[in-house]
């Protein structure tokens, strides 16, 4: 019963092997040469390796023992390597062309969900169904049961799946962001005066999920502000969906939610935007492509084939001038089922606040395939600040672990894009700098956190 | 020629709060072959224990029931019961009731055979046309026929019947009785019968049973019918034995039951009741 | 005298629905605003309720319009997100019908077992008990645990809502068998097979199909709940996808087609339960 393994099993592979398996740790195998026949071959090598050594542990016991030169010579005699190389090279066929990836209906699923009328599946071998999702749980469960091979998820999500935070723990992984920015707080209609967040003090504020950058982030706002996000206002999770009808009905007071949720409350003139999310943390990751360590390893072709699709989708969706062209693939039923100008208001950055004015925000939302493993440390340490996230971890070998930022590079470069050369770097939230390699500090230096 | 015997039979109840309740106890009771045979009693005498013991439905705490020299242990084919709410399934017409005592019967019989032996019987009892009509659409005479056809078609060693008529109004129950009669005198059917109506007994039994009342019921005696065989229900009480047995039957419900057991007879044999023959003094 | 007083209830009936559609209609009538004329830029990126005040809630002949628009094309498929209500129906009967017929095939014999052994009734009164309250959707995070597949778990959240009533009524239905029904079956030395399907079946069936009747009631019901929650296809799906889309004309359309299956369903088996229905 795979899904009762024991967690402590996970974390010692957390630590320790590469994402190919033929090397000693993740170090030796970003640092191994990577020119292009090489790296094919490696590829080549390092599936013919899984095939026959399934197990992590018996695959590194193998190369430990004869090493890895060997360890291929051997294979190569009764395995013509040489010719599935240059097999792989031609076309890397997927193991299986049908694939079904999950959605929720909101704007940060732009890249997965366009990449299916748009033909970036299809340009990759694929027959991807996009299927819309009921909700962050359902996702979360369906992509653990295997009904859906990849997903979009909130990119806290598979952190927490790792680290078997709400749920039993299974290795996921974020093999990329799909959008930064493109989120807003939005204020019902009757708090128009109410625009510093000291007058809030009694709200039922509503996040999309516990494990969200929108929980995370607006839990930062008001505690920069000095509001408890605990104490003071109450912070309930309530699914996109069901966000503008509860605030037309007065449930909630406001959100910091995912477009169009919040374009949408504008629209049916029941809210307006109070501030956009970029306005926090400019560049802030949001919801990313999400599959299991198990879809990563058992098919890497089909792997790499649907994320190559979604890093060229993802680059085109970064381009302005596709917007328009975006929300009108995206905005019919069966996608967002939204009206095409709400979602053209949420992409172009050209929408109305909702209070009378138009406002013109080009980076309102935008895209970046490259998931910063520091992103991944500040999720935790924001995780560790709200009690989510209870005693020591090791936060480096668990963003690195879940943001596999390495294969992000080497697709992009394959995909003809410039990846970044690190896979840190720091930011500042509301001003604040954030230094990936000092959490246990940064998180010290908040006054109002948990435990 | 016993064909019934009853011996020794005793039903016993826990009671509410320990102890136990004797219904009746030491109770013996034989039937010929032929005989039809009414039981009287009142109300708590154990006389429908009686009959569903013989019937198999019941199981006495104590002794044993023969039939035709066997000992009963549960209901059987050769006994038929005729129940005191006639107990037609509704769901089946007043064929399939019939047919499926039939069909239990002779469990190997074609659906015609099964057919044709219900129809001799739904034609016996006065029924024909009415084939096709469910319990619910007959009046209660006619349903009490459809139990009798059901009974009779099984060609049973023993017919039982549990007060059958006691629900039917008056006319009804009367040429119920005739029919009963006619039959039971053509087939020489054995019956065992329930009543406590003084004149039915009179005119159906060739025996009737004195039950006293209960608890701890017991046989007083066993009354012969004077009466002649042939007698008829309208005339019969033109007969000069008729009051003579209407009277003792009658006396004995009145105050005998009750105090026959204080004031038991010298000689008094459960296992062989007194037998009186009721007639004016010659 | 019966047809006439039939004939005035259906006057009745129409003169109740007109005046419903008639208030509906009135009661969502546009509200022109009265506030300041907007930029006419603002105003094209705004709704038209936020625009010309609008009621957000569609009137009688919006949702005609948009039901004609239906049913003129009920099967059609565009992608895995958006295909016709009638293909959305089927996949809610289907599932409903798969794990209906799970329960009937479970329930009855087992009904059976606990009404004809006061045994057995007593030995799993405890677990029905325990088990009959507790809400449908609340199986449903343990069979997606579980089952690990989202329609499956939807079937067997039918299938563990529609027991029990079927349960409950087979077993009272077969222990309330009429005893001298019983004794004729005795008396002519039935066997138990011949004895459970040509005596308590018919005699119990009455019950039985009420306790399938009110089953097939809770069925529809939960499985929209349950659609709406695990999504994909089906009428809650649908029901679902248009609350995300804030469209109140294609939920009261929903609503009125779920209605409608609701009520053919529970004709069906009322019909099923006049056929079985004796007279006594």
């Amino acid at each position: 019963m795979s899904i009762f393994r024991d967690a402590s099993d996970y974390r010692l592979r957390l630590r320790s092997g590469c994402s190919c398996g033929a090397h000693e740790s993740q170090a030796a195998h970003d640092a191994a040469p990577v020119s292009g026949d090489n790296q094919i071959r490696r590829v080549v090598e390092g599936a013919i390796l899984r095939a026959m050594f399934p197990q992590d542990e018996a695959r590194r016991n193998f190369l430990r023992t004869v090493g890895a030169s060997t360890a291929m010579a051997a294979i190569s005699s009764i395995f013509p390597i040489a010719a599935a190389t240059e097999v792989f090279a031609q076309g890397a066929k997927p193991e299986r062309t049908d694939i079904k990836v999950g959605f929720i209906p909101i704007t940060c699923a732009t890249p997965i969900i366009m990449a299916a009328p748009m033909g970036f599946y299809s340009k990759h071998g694929l027959n991807v169904s996009v299927d819309k999702a009921a909700g962050w749980a359902v996702i979360r469960d369906k992509t653990i049961n295997k009904e859906y091979d990849a997903a979009h998820m909130l990119s806290p999500m598979p952190l927490a799946i790792s680290l078997g935070i709400g749920s039993n723990p299974v290795p996921y992984t974020i093999p990329a962001i799909e959008n930064i920015n493109g989120q807003a707080i939005t204020l019902a209609m009757k708090h128009k005066d109410k625009r510093d967040p000291k007058q809030w003090k009694g709200f039922k504020l509503a996040v999309p999920f516990d494990y969200s950058m929108h929980n995370y982030l607006l839990r930062y706002y008001l505690a920069e502000n000095g509001i408890d996000p605990d104490a003071d206002i109450q912070i309930r999770s309530v699914p996109p969906p069901e966000m503008v009808a509860n605030l037309r009905a007065e449930n909630i007071d406001g959100f910091l939610a995912p477009d169009p949720v919040n374009q949408r409350a504008v629209f049916d003139g029941v809210g307006f935007i109070h501030l956009l999310s970029k306005e926090l943390w400019d560049g802030h990751p949001c919801c990313a492509f999400a599959a299991s360590r198990e879809f990563v390893t058992q098919t890497p072709n089909t792997y790499a084939a649907l994320l190559r699709a979604i890093i060229e989708a993802t680059a085109y969706a970064s381009k302005a001038e596709n917007r328009k062209q975006i929300a009108e693939a995206i905005a019919p039923a069966n996608y967002l089922n939204q009206p095409v100008t709400v979602v053209e208001q949420v992409l172009t950055g050209t929408y109305a606040d909702g209070l009378g004015g138009v406002k013109r925000m080009p980076d309102r939302v935008d895209f970046d395939p490259f998931p910063w493993e520091s992103f991944a440390v500040w999720i935790l340490t924001q995780m560790k600040r709200w009690g989510q996230l209870k005693g020591d971890i090791d936060y480096q070998a668990v963003a690195k672990q879940v943001f596999l930022a390495t294969d992000a590079t080497r697709l992009m470069k394959e995909a003809g894009l410039t990846p970044p050369t690190t896979t840190t770097k720091t930011f500042s939230i509301m001003g604040k700098p954030f230094d990936a390699s000092k959490p246990d500090d940064y998180l010290k230096s908040f006054a109002i956190k948990r435990g | 020629m016993s064909v019934i015997s009853l011996e020794a039979l005793a039903k016993r109840y826990p009671k509410n709060g320990g102890g136990e309740t004797t219904i009746f106890e030491n109770l013996w009771l034989s039937v010929n072959k032929g005989e039809f045979v009414c039981i009287i009693g009142h109300s708590g005498c154990g006389k429908t224990t009686v009959l569903n013991s013989l019937a198999g439905l019941d199981r006495p705490t104590e002794g044993v029931i023969i039939v035709d020299e066997k000992e009963i242990t549960g209901p059987g084919l050769d006994r038929a019961m005729i129940f005191q709410g006639h107990a037609l399934l509704p769901w089946k017409t007043v064929m399939a009731n019939v047919a499926f005592a039939v069909s239990s019967r002779w469990p190997k019989a074609s659906r015609a055979e099964v057919e044709s032996r219900a129809q001799k019987f739904i034609d016996l009892v006065g029924l024909t046309g009415s084939e096709r009509k469910r319990p619910a659409e007959l009046s209660g005479g006619m349903k009490q026929r459809v139990g009798i056809a059901r009974a009779l078609s099984i060609e049973p060693k023993i017919m039982l019947m549990d007060e059958p008529f006691s629900a039917l109004d008056a006319l009804t129950r009367g040429s119920l009785q005739d029919e009963v009669r006619r039959i039971c005198r053509e087939t020489g059917q054995t019956v065992v019968m329930i009543t406590h109506d003084v004149d039915e007994a009179m005119y159906l039994a060739d025996k009737v049973v004195m039950m006293t009342n209960g608890p701890g019921a017991m046989v007083a005696e066993i009354v012969q019918n004077p009466l002649p065989l042939d007698r008829d229900r309208t005339g019969m009480h033109k007969h000069p034995d008729y009051y003579a047995l209407r009277n003792h039957l009658i006396d004995f419900l009145v105050s005998g039951s009750r105090t026959f057991r204080d004031n038991i007879p010298p000689g008094y044999d459960p296992r062989k009741p007194p037998v009186v023959r009721p007639a004016v003094a010659a | 005298m019966m047809t006439n007083n039939a004939g005035r209830s259906y006057v009745v009936t129409a003169l109740i629905a007109f005046a419903f559609l008639l208030a509906w209609h009135i009661g969502v009538q546009t509200t022109s605003s009265g506030g300041p004329p907007l930029d006419p830029e603002y105003a094209k990126l705004m709704g038209a309720t936020a625009t010309t005040g609008k009621s957000p809630m569609p009137g009688p002949l919006d949702v005609g319009a948009k039901l004609a628009e239906h049913l003129s094309q009920p099967f059609y498929d565009k992608g895995p997100n958006d295909k016709g209500i009638g293909i959305q129906l089927a996949w809610s009967v289907l599932r409903v019908a798969m794990g209906y017929g799970l329960a009937v095939l479970v329930a009855i014999p087992l009904g059976f077992l606990i009404g004809m052994s006061p045994m057995m009734n007593r030995a799993l009164d405890p677990f029905i008990q325990l088990l009959k309250p507790v809400s449908p959707l609340a199986w449903m995070p343990l069979a997606l645990y579980t089952i690990k597949d989202s329609g499956k778990s939807a079937i067997f959240v039918i299938f563990i809502c529609s027991i029990w009533p079927m349960l409950i009524n087979t077993a009272f239905g077969v222990a309330s068998v009429r005893k001298e029904w019983l004794n004729v079956a005795r008396t002519l030395e039935v066997g138990p097979f011949r004895r459970a399907f040509t005596v308590i079946l018919p005699a119990a069936a009455p019950t039985i199909v009420t306790g399938m009747r009110i089953s097939i009631g809770i069925a529809w019901l939960v499985i929209v709940a349950a659609e709406m929650l695990v999504g994909g296809t089906g009428i809650g799906y649908f029901v679902w996808n248009e609350w995300n889309n804030l469209s109140i004309t294609n939920v009261i359309i929903a609503i009125l087609v779920i209605g409608v299956v609701g009520m053919i369903l529970d004709q069906a088996l009322a019909r099923v339960g006049r056929a079985v229905t004796f007279p006594e």
